[in-house]
């Protein structure tokens, strides 16, 4: 229990770090927000209006001071509100964040739908024309950016064949359909990459598995190569691979930016481009914040249920 | 131990089925009487006043009015407005016409004045705040008749009227907090941040039979490719900011229009305070040691030309054929320059511009080049928009690339650029006035006879070249790309390209 009430105070602590450095981070970058606000038509504004804009957004307070304010608002659970627009952080996060994390999810899924079978097959007929054509395209599917893969499908489906709409977002239950044919493109660009992950881990994992003496034992024992591929093999080739790609689903969170750019994806690594641009304090220090918090969580629930699955760990 | 090939590929393929079987239904046919509208980004408000930039502009026209507007030639028009003319030499008095706001309540006279009271006010953050600290008070002798009362001669008050920051809004409605009424066409129904925004038409708007459309989507795409995708795949009807090395392919597509303008430009700025630009000699060097051509070329890909004095368009009154060229390319008379300013080998600084944006970068890309040639060894900062933008308005800097477009076609709109009297801007050059231009530009601003105005601009030009706080390297093509049976819309001409959203009060589906 101390054990466990230690990595949550842990994590408590290093997402105020993570808070507190983007905080000072966005602060030192040069850029005023309200310059910035008043000087989008290519013309700067009055200095009288920049400095009006500068009190109402409460800049001019010294920056500790505004610090002290912002913090105050994370502990009471308010993200403060947009300088942009003066709407509330959490709102645009509430809304964007679950986008983010469809796209992310619906990645996942196709990766792991492709790669750990194309991985298994590969494995399984090592040095064949399949294992050999597989690993080339993993390696080629690793190489080329996000941004072209996506650029490319959009150029084949979208401009040439018009089987889909070039980007967009439709709420799932305003049109499902049409929903899920936007989704399938900016899915299809992360779940390539992160198949080839896949694929990659799997091979290795099964060719790892396929060696082991419980293997041999199954084999020797006369049990059917089917039987001991799903029931011995595959099943504990998983972990590895279920572990590589939890860990790249932390970082798509905030790394989907290109993937939403190019899809026209109104997720939260848009948003928080845009909020970076616009040197909107609040919906920087929000976005990373939740995209921490989450990060944090994902990772103390992983050291948790470590230690419930070994007690080596509690004990360590 | 043999997982089948055949049933790995089959499982691939269904997937891959589903998804195209999905897809088709992408291209469901949308209603004729909606147009989705790809806008360049995402307005960053719609405070009715302030300058949020051309995309967010582009929205306040359609949910806002003003009293003066333009029609598709660029014609300044009556919009709340049915008429207006001048009472002496400080007063203008404007006819207003029978309209309604959105909350039903009829434009008056009152709601006039309290407009001009709010963005005049000493608290007030408009974008023209300056500008209407020239207005001595508002008069309303009956509700349809406004008398603005002028502390000079105020020749441009009609033009400032018409700016898409001065919309007039329904007394009161902004009042702690509230959100701005108009009398715009279009109600704004919804909108995400960052993402899109929904309008219906206004049924009681003033003009019968307007607007034509029912509703009007408006999706922000930031990627330009993004959004010249969107419009080709026929996700979207219209899109804005037409990036440049699209423009051939969207001619080229039968099912798509193109309709482009030469109003917005590119320049250099300098460094009036400190550094090698501080004389004059130095920047008229540079001025002649540009090949402008390059520039259209590398960052417009053909589409604008050279600008080789103050960026007066060729249908503009105030164009004079013999001053435009006067920047021509001039590598000796450059050296020739250098030596008299003490510079006889050159010397190094560092050119200000921003990665933000190619046309900019690659603007900078070809003056660096240029000015090689005549021993000037220039290092590029290429730093992002916010940061170049704060270290323009702070004056960091040596000289710097930067893009423009006037308020409007008329002349008075290039003070913003070329008077350096006015506080520190990003977009005009450091502390470097030039007093009789100061000077020519107040006497422009309050003479109504135009041929005296046409000499007093002409003199403006003169002293511009002699002086050098401004030189003009090249006009860009702005360019609006639309599906081929979209009608009524316009894009407007010269400086006036980002009103063109005027005019989607017309816009219909052949």
């Amino acid at each position: 229990m101390i054990w466990a009430l230690k990595r949550v105070g842990i994590s408590l602590v290093l997402v105020w770090i993570v808070a507190t450095i983007v905080f000072l981070a966005i602060h030192l970058v040069p850029g005023d927000p309200a310059e910035l606000l008043l000087s989008q038509g290519g013309v700067a504004a009055d200095p009288g209006a920049v400095a009006e804009l500068r009190g109402q957004l409460g800049l001019d307070r010294p920056i500790l001071v505004q610090y002290g304010q912002s913090m105050a608002g994370l502990l009471r659970g308010d993200l403060g509100r947009s300088m942009q627009d003066d709407s509330p952080v959490a709102d645009a996060i509430t809304r964007r964040l679950p986008r983010t994390l469809e796209l992310i999810g619906a990645g996942a899924i196709l990766a792991l739908l492709v790669g750990m079978p194309a991985g298994t097959l590969a494995a399984i007929r090592r040095g064949g024309v399949f294992d050999r054509t597989a690993s080339w395209l993993a390696a080629l599917a690793l190489a080329v950016p996000v941004f072209v893969t996506g650029t490319l499908l959009v150029l084949v489906f979208a401009q040439s064949l018009r089987w889909v709409a070039a980007g967009g977002y439709v709420a799932l239950a305003e049109d499902p359909a049409r929903h899920l044919s936007l989704l399938a493109m900016p899915s299809l660009t992360i779940g390539l990459g992160l198949a080839a992950v896949v694929f990659r881990m799997a091979r290795a994992a099964v060719l790892d598995v396929a060696g082991r003496d419980y293997v041999r034992t199954a084999r020797a024992k006369g049990l059917r190569p089917r039987h001991i591929l799903t029931r011995h093999v595959v099943r504990n080739a998983l972990m590895p691979v279920v572990t590589v790609v939890a860990l790249h689903l932390g970082s798509l969170l905030g790394g989907t930016v290109l993937v939403e750019y190019v899809f026209n994806w109104p997720g939260l690594s848009g948003l928080l481009v845009d909020a970076v641009s616009a040197r909107d304090y609040p919906s920087v220090v929000g976005i990373i914040l939740v995209i921490s918090v989450l990060f944090v969580g994902l990772n103390l629930l992983v050291d948790l249920l470590y230690g419930v699955l070994d007690p080596r760990v509690r004990h360590g | 131990m043999r997982l089948s090939r055949r049933a790995f590929l089959a499982s691939t393929a269904a997937a891959a089925t589903l998804g195209s079987g999905l897809s088709r239904q992408a291209r469901a046919a949308r209603s004729p009487d909606t147009l989705v509208f790809g806008l360049s980004s995402y307005p960053p408000n719609l405070q009715p006043w302030s300058n949020a930039g051309a995309a967010a502009g582009t929205v306040k026209m359609l949910i806002f009015r003003g009293l003066t507007s333009y029609d598709p030639d660029g014609t300044l028009i009556g919009e709340l407005a049915e008429s207006w003319e001048r009472d002496g030499e400080t007063a203008w008095v404007f006819h207003l016409r029978q309209a309604v706001f959105q909350n039903g309540a009829p434009v008056t006279a009152e709601d006039v004045k309290w407009t001009i009271e709010q963005v005049s006010a000493a608290t007030s953050t408009a974008y023209l705040r300056a500008e209407f600290q020239g207005v001595e008070r508002v008069e309303t002798p009956d509700p349809r008749t406004v008398r603005i009362v002028t502390k000079q001669p105020f020749v441009t008050l009609p033009v400032l009227l018409a700016n898409y920051n001065m919309p007039i809004i329904a007394r009161g409605s902004t009042d702690n907090g509230g959100t701005p009424v108009g009398a715009g066409p279009f109600v704004l129904k919804a909108q995400e941040r960052g993402a899109s925004l929904d309008l219906v038409a206004f049924d009681k708007f003033y003009k019968p039979g307007l607007p034509k459309l029912k509703s009007l989507k408006m999706v922000a795409y930031s990627d330009e490719n993004a959004r010249v995708a969107a419009l080709q795949a026929g996700d979207v009807d219209l899109i804005e900011y037409v990036p440049w090395q699209s423009m051939a392919a969207i001619e080229a597509d039968p099912k798509l229009r193109l309709e482009t303008t030469e109003g917005p430009f590119m320049d250099l700025v300098f460094n009036g305070k400190s550094g090698p630009f501080v004389d004059a000699r130095v920047r008229s060097a540079v001025a002649f040691a540009i090949k402008r051509e390059e520039i259209v070329k590398a960052a417009f890909f053909g589409r604008g030309k050279p600008l080789q004095s103050l960026p007066f368009p060729e249908a503009s009154p105030y164009f004079d054929a013999g001053r435009s060229t006067y920047w021509t390319y001039d590598p000796d008379r450059a050296r020739a320059l250098l030596k008299d300013a003490g510079k006889p080998e050159g010397f190094s600084c560092t050119l200000l511009s921003t990665a933000q944006y190619g046309m900019h970068k690659d603007t900078a890309v070809v003056v660096q080049q240029n000015l090689a040639d005549i021993g000037i060894q220039v290092q590029l900062s290429l730093p992002d928009w916010p940061t170049r933008v704060s270290l323009g308005n702070r004056g960091q800097y040596e000289f710097a690339v930067i893009g423009n477009a006037g308020d409007s076609n008329d002349p008075d709109g290039l003070s913003a650029y070329i008077d350096g009297e006015l506080p520190p801007s990003y977009s005009r050059s450091f502390g470097l006035a030039v007093p009789r231009l100061h000077e020519l530009l107040a006497q422009g601003r309050a003479e109504f006879d135009q041929a005296k105005r046409q000499a007093i601009y002409a003199e403006v030009e003169k002293t511009t070249q002699e002086h050098a706080p401004f030189v003009g390297l090249a006009w860009r093509s702005q360019g609006y790309a639309m599906a081929r049976n979209l009608q009524g819309f316009h894009n407007l001409p010269g400086a006036l390209t980002f009103y063109s959203g005027l005019t989607l009060e017309q816009a219909t589906f052949a």
